[in-house]
């Protein structure tokens, strides 16, 4: 017994004397990424942790972005936020509304950080931007690209895939029906985030009135009157031919491409590392089709996450973390997570250090999302998409496509529907947030 | 949070209750349990009860003392969390909490309106009686049978036994894996039978599929009841209705079934609670409640209403008037048929 007490005293006297010696402020960051990427972030984590001595960053995986979003919102309500967290681009308007943030620009200058916010990528910076300043710190940026298996188009007399909707589509028939492949292409498990949205911005085409919800919440969604309607038409057109197929549940799409059994396959760039780590084939990729009477293409927009700054915390912890947006935000970080797992460099900077190391011409598919999202300049169409709710009108938009797809609806009521569908749920949402965003929003 | 914590906490304290207890009777323990002490309460005889709380000695302390576990339990994983749904379902609020708008019963309104609800609900219909009258059939064909196996018959139960100890989420996966069009080898046997079978793309072929696994997984919990009821079968009954010429089948539906009454009637019960609650982890595995909401039942309509979509409101809304309707169901279940089910056996 009394050994015991004196092990104990000893060791709380060790604890008294580590104590004072660790000074260093600790932040959390909690983040959605897993496997390879989750490595590749703990790596980035630990990189800042030894560059300095004053923070210390904790990443802790919070499971997928729906885990994360709801453990952030319960730890929200019960007045223990993390200090950073990393949220999916869909998420941005209930972020940015919901009162519970602090944008990143302000806090980063108020810190004295010089980052160059005008150096983003075009559409990285409208996308997270708000009033001309960034609330959210881009950390994963990526973009839909066309990735293809060089075999089969050889083998069926083809260079290369076709640059636009129409020459493509004669090309996975010829692949088809000479049987060099099983399916032309396979239904992305996102397909509503490349073949609708990112098509939309690509051809030119409004997703929503008001700019795409930019100018106010006012905003209605508009892709029944559009070319949406005709690509959901070729979509289901494919499927009933056997051009393409869909992966379903428990299996991925991407299996299905990296196995060799599709000859093509729309997906993010960030797919690089799982693609160049699976795949058995002699693979390359694109960039994404667009229509034929649509020349030239506009940018893409983006997908994947942001870090946002979680509000209620002591003036130290956030110099901790503008200390670690600003090491986000560096180049050198930048070129290092591009190379690592195939997200964009979200800043011209970095795309140029990146350019001038060569490190494009040992990986050429990676440079195509880059080149892709800043070609051009974005107009209201390809800025990105200021939609509330907009998991929920992407579920909604979702079951109605599967609808067309079973043949339950045809192609204009189902995007008729879709719209209506989500259209409510958008007045839903500007009911909620009435007089948060009154002025039109112009960068 | 805390402070309306506090208060039924120190009501459920034993000796406050035991003061209640003096005046009140016995009436606050019935009120509390389940529906099953209910069913053994009716079992008994009124003067046996008698006896058996005089085993209990001096007062209802120490009964109460026992009870005070499981009242804690459903303080805190019910009742509490039932009021928060209550208040949340009448509130239009942001997921964050900060801006919270009083809507009376609108979410209520737009989810009656919603044609999604309403597919949602015949979907879930459909779901749990298909599962019911699947699991129910199958386990009964399967009691049966292994009833008259003679030799290894505890090998074969507890084979049936098995998927009862694999997790609903990897049973889910296993069937999505078997079924999936592409490479699934039982839907490879079903497109050689000139089946045009794709769950991913036919609403009804996600549906039978989801049906299916739901009623694999919970044959075996339904098989347990329905073997030990067998076994309560009077054998002098059985071989007396041997002696008089009656075949296995004909002693099996004419004496075991309607000796298997109220089993059968307790497994009905489940095997809804079962559909209605705790499929969830097979839908999200083998469909995700798709395609085109084919498989949308309603409890998983509310987690993705709440936890994907981040619409509280109705989310709560949803698990109100499920709860409500599974109480209703439950009730009229134990009203009605109660009195047809024979619990002498």
């Amino acid at each position: 017994m009394g050994r015991k007490v004196a092990f104990i005293a000893a060791l709380f006297g060790a604890l008294a004397l580590v104590g004072p010696a660790q000074a260093r402020v600790e932040v959390q960051w909690w983040h959605a990424m897993s496997g390879v990427l989750g490595d590749r972030l703990n790596e980035l984590v630990e990189k800042f942790n030894k560059s300095q001595d004053k923070y210390t960053v904790v990443a802790v995986a919070k499971g997928n972005y729906d885990e994360v979003t709801n453990g952030v919102i319960a730890a929200y309500r019960a007045k223990r936020p993390p200090e950073m967290v990393q949220i999916a681009e869909r998420g941005y308007m209930t972020m940015l509304l919901s009162g519970a943030i602090v944008p990143v620009q302000d806090l980063v200058e108020q810190k004295g950080y010089k980052i160059d916010f005008s150096d983003f990528i075009k559409p990285v910076a409208s996308f997270w931007s708000y009033k001309g300043q960034m609330s959210a710190m881009p950390f994963n940026s990526s973009t839909p690209i066309f990735w293809y298996n060089k075999d089969h188009f050889q083998k069926a007399g083809f260079d290369k895939p076709a640059e636009t909707w129409q020459e493509l589509e004669k090309q996975l028939y010829a692949i088809k029906s000479r049987g060099i492949s099983e399916c032309g292409t396979v239904l992305p498990g996102d397909f509503y985030w490349s073949l609708l949205e990112n098509y939309s911005a690509i051809n030119n085409q409004p997703y929503g009135t008001l700019a795409n919800g930019f100018d106010g919440l006012g905003t209605e969604f508009v892709y029944n009157k559009t070319k949406v309607v005709s690509q959901v038409a070729r979509l289901k057109k494919w499927l009933d031919d056997g051009v393409m197929q869909i992966a379903g549940q428990g299996f991925s799409p991407e299996q299905l491409f990296t196995s060799g059994r599709c000859s093509t396959f729309v997906n993010s760039t960030a797919s690089h590392g799982n693609i160049e780590r699976n795949a058995t084939i002699n693979w390359s990729a694109t960039f994404l089709p667009h229509e034929s009477d649509i020349n030239p293409p506009l940018n893409s927009t983006i997908g994947g996450g942001a870090i946002w700054v979680m509000k209620g915390h002591t003036p130290e912890r956030y110099e901790a973390v503008a200390a670690f947006l600003d090491f986000v935000a560096q180049p050198e970080t930048q070129v290092w997570w591009h190379g690592a797992t195939g997200y964009v460099p979200a800043t011209n900077r970095a795309y140029a250090l990146a350019r001038e190391r060569g490190y494009y011409k040992d990986h050429p598919t990676r440079e195509i999302a880059v080149l892709q999202l800043s070609r051009g300049t974005p107009n209201e169409n390809s800025r990105g998409f200021r939609f509330g709710n907009f998991v929920q009108t992407m579920l909604a938009q979702r079951q109605e496509v599967e609808a067309m797809f079973a043949g339950q609806k045809p192609p204009q009521q189902a995007m008729d529907d879709a719209v209506k569908r989500g259209n409510e749920i958008l007045r839903q949402f500007e009911k909620l947030n009435a007089g948060k965003t009154p002025e039109a929003e112009r960068p | 949070m805390t402070l309306r914590l506090s208060v039924p906490w120190r009501e459920a304290r034993a000796p406050v209750l035991q003061r209640r207890h003096g005046g009140g009777g016995s009436k606050a323990v019935p009120a509390a349990a389940t529906g099953t002490s209910r069913r053994s309460g009716r079992a008994r005889p009124r003067e046996e009860a008698g006896l058996k709380r005089a085993n209990f000695g001096e007062g209802p302390g120490l009964p109460t003392l026992l009870l005070l576990p499981q009242l804690l339990i459903l303080l805190f994983f019910f009742f509490i969390p039932s009021l928060r749904a209550l208040m949340q379902s009448v509130l239009l609020s942001d997921p964050f909490g900060t801006n919270v708008q009083f809507v009376w019963f609108d979410n209520f309104r737009t989810l009656l309106a919603s044609s999604d609800y309403r597919q949602s609900i015949a979907v879930t219909f459909w779901f749990t009686v298909a599962q019911n009258v699947l699991t129910l059939g199958s386990a009964l064909v399967l009691a049966f049978a292994s009833d008259r196996i003679v030799r290894g018959r505890s090998a074969y139960r507890t084979i049936i036994l098995l998927p009862y100890a694999i997790a609903p989420a990897i049973a889910g996966i296993l069937w999505a894996f078997l079924f999936n069009p592409a490479v699934g080898p039982l839907a490879q046997v079903l497109h050689g039978l000139g089946i045009a079978w794709d769950p991913n793309l036919n609403p009804t072929d996600a549906l039978i599929l989801v049906t299916l696994a739901a009623s694999w997984k919970h044959i075996c919990y339904d098989y347990i009841f329905l073997v030990v009821g067998l076994l309560a079968v009077p054998v002098s009954l059985m071989e007396a209705a041997a002696v008089d010429g009656a075949g296995p089948i004909r002693r099996f539906v004419s004496i075991a079934l309607p000796m298997l009454g109220p089993t059968i009637f307790f497994l009905t019960v489940m095997n809804f609670i079962y559909g209605f609650f705790e499929t969830f982890a097979i839908i999200d595995a083998v469909t995700k409640g798709g395609p085109a909401g084919a498989t949308n039942i309603l409890v998983y309509k509310v987690f993705v209403d709440g936890f994907v979509n981040l619409d509280l409101g109705s989310s709560a809304a949803q698990s109100v008037l499920l709860m409500s309707f599974a109480l209703i169901c439950t009730l009229l279940q134990f009203r009605y048929f109660d009195r047809k089910v024979n619990y002498g056996v």
